[in-house]
């Protein structure tokens, strides 16, 4: 079972690999963006899926990276992907300013804290516009790379999927789990879960703020409307929700399954996007609160750290 | 000037004490954080709006019926959908409230468009030696203190605000003593909401609304019952004229586009250096 499992794995990195070689640009372009949601909702799952801490906001850590990686391209000349590194190292560092005051507290300070990060964000960058071009944007140099964006992107999800295995695994994600469960519990078992918590968000930042960079590198053009979207935050949130949070695969399928049906399906309604979204949140809180995931585990008697 | 920034101040401090009331109530009551609560605003803002379009109504008499209307879809959404969540790990209900959120701002901009919409009733200006008083301001300040007032009364003197008031100190023992707690809760949730609507209907007057009008106002809700301190309900009417003040100070100094990161700055300092409210502890 495991073996076959492995093989499944490593047949699926090897197609992938290979991909851009045979795929057209439109294929290429939507494993792309497979990828960063991917990247996106594996973030967003270690500090709400395992520590239980809803992030509102996770997308200022993506328009962070993003102007970061943005600014540092066009106005110091660095080469993409180092300013990609930069990104999530801007992403860690509001993670930092955010998490030290709001997570010392318990209950939702952190997620009020999170919802309104959003607009301060884009009032700032809209306000520092000698340095951000405000509301008229920043324009990076043309540069054809979405070939080698598509394998930073993949090894950025695979990275983060791997994190997330790591994570659930160590005595680490158990005490992030215990968070979640009772955390005066957790405090009386001599676990610091201000560090814990704080550990947890700062992994959940690195991800979406190196694939907002890529995403700035990728699409050629920024601006306060495009990189602070509400939207991408409610789409990682659905995802994770609906593959099963706390899981390690969970984030993958969720992101994978609703990507696909968004293309196929949802694109010809975008007015009613959201309103499809809020349901199945609501849905899957009342109904399945563990995600398509967590049904298969109990039915099936998977393992906890799948 | 510094006159007039304090007379600002206060008028649309009244506003977020009446608003974030409604937050403090759900909370205290369910330990539950509405992340729906400003876009109820938002609902009742368009209550009014339908109003005075189309019946021609007068905005100030369209207050109650929009607080009554919301407060019915606020007893249908806790009746059907959050009542589920209370027992719940918080994690749950504030998923549920989001989602329920989105889907809101989604139907009103089905229904209404995102185009700007707005209610002309009172313009100009009160001039009383140096300082000018905004019409509009001035009557959404009173009413806003006369609703405020009224919950307040309501809280203190019936028997219904005293079980309210009872559950949210301690749920158990408001069940021993005869307390039908989900009918509490039930009606706890129309009254935030009805607060919410009178808040939407005052808006309507003084700014053009629009349906992502709400979001904000549910960060700014929860900004004051921190600076009031969680669970403390006169906390609120403090809260409330202290980020009118503030927000009015920073438009002095700084830009008036900056005065949400004003804000912003104050619930982390406040976070940091007394996370229980400036009056501290729960006093209901």
């Amino acid at each position: 079972m495991k073996r076959a499992v492995l093989l499944a794995l490593g047949v699926t990195v090897v197609a992938l690999a290979v991909y851009p070689a045979l795929g057209t640009g439109y294929g290429v372009r939507s494993a792309l963006q497979t990828f960063m949601w991917i990247a996106l909702a594996g973030s967003w799952n270690i500090i709400s899926g395992l520590t239980g801490y809803v992030s509102f906001g996770h997308v200022a850590f993506f328009g962070a990276g993003a102007y970061a990686g943005a600014i540092l391209v066009t106005s110091a000349g660095w080469p993409w992907p180092v300013a990609a590194l930069a990104g999530g190292v801007a992403a860690i560092l509001l993670a930092l300013i955010i998490g030290y005051p709001c997570l010392r507290l318990k209950g939702p300070y952190f997620a009020i804290a999170m919802l309104g990060l959003n607009e301060v964000l884009r009032a700032l960058v809209s306000y520092f516009e000698g340095l951000t071009g405000g509301g008229n944007g920043l324009s990076l140099p043309t540069l054809d790379a979405s070939v080698p964006i598509y394998y930073v992107m993949g090894l950025l999800a695979v990275a983060v999927t791997g994190a997330a295995y790591l994570i659930v695994t160590s005595r680490f994600g158990l005490r992030l789990m215990t968070i979640r469960e009772d955390e005066v519990a957790a405090e009386a078992m001599g676990i610091d879960t201000f560090h814990h918590k704080l550990g947890a968000l700062l992994l959940s930042a690195v991800g979406p703020g190196i694939a907002g960079a890529l995403m700035a590198r990728d699409q050629g053009y920024i601006e306060p409307l495009s990189v602070f979207p509400l939207a991408t935050t409610v789409t990682m949130i659905v995802m994770v929700l609906f593959g099963g949070k706390g899981t390690v695969w969970g984030p993958v399928l969720g992101a994978v399954v609703l990507f696909i049906a968004q293309e196929l399906v949802w694109a010809r309604y975008p007015y009613v996007h959201p309103l499809l979204f809020g349901a199945i949140i609501v849905l899957v809180v009342l109904a399945m609160p563990r995600g398509v995931l967590g049904l298969l585990q109990m039915r099936y008697r998977l393992p906890r750290t799948i | 000037m510094l006159g007039q920034v304090i007379v600002s101040g206060i008028l649309s401090g009244a506003l977020y004490a009446m608003v974030a009331l409604g937050l403090a109530l759900i909370f205290g009551v369910m330990r539950v954080i509405n992340i729906a609560h400003g876009p109820l605003l938002m609902l009742g803002a368009y209550c009014t709006w339908l109003l005075y379009v189309g019946l021609g109504l007068n905005p100030l008499l369209t207050v109650p019926v929009s607080m009554a209307v919301l407060f019915v879809i606020g007893l249908v959404l806790q009746r059907t959908l959050v009542f589920r969540v209370v027992d719940a790990p918080e994690l749950s209900s504030l998923l549920l409230t989001f989602g329920v959120s989105i889907a809101i701002v989604n139907l009103a901009q089905l229904v209404f468009t995102s185009d700007l919409r707005a209610v002309e009733y009172i313009t100009g200006s009160w001039v009383i030696g140096r300082l000018a008083f905004s019409k509009p301001r001035v009557i959404a300040f009173l009413f806003a203190l006369g609703v405020t007032a009224l919950a307040f009364l309501f809280l203190q003197r019936t028997r219904l605000g005293k079980a309210i008031r009872a559950t949210s100190q301690s749920r158990e023992v408001a069940m021993v003593c005869g307390i039908d707690v989900g009918r509490v809760h039930m009606f706890t949730f129309g009254l935030a909401s009805a607060l919410a609507a009178a808040g939407g209907a005052l808006l309507a007057v003084i700014v053009a609304i629009q349906p992502e009008m709400g979001g904000v106002w549910t960060f700014k809700s929860f900004l004051v019952i921190v600076l009031g301190g969680a669970g403390n309900y006169p906390g609120a009417l403090l809260g409330g004229m202290l980020l009118g003040l503030v927000e009015q100070l920073a438009s002095l100094f700084l830009t008036t586009q900056l005065s949400e990161v004003v804000a912003y700055v104050l619930l982390v300092v406040v976070l940091l250096v007394r996370p229980s409210g400036l009056l501290g502890g729960r006093q209901t």
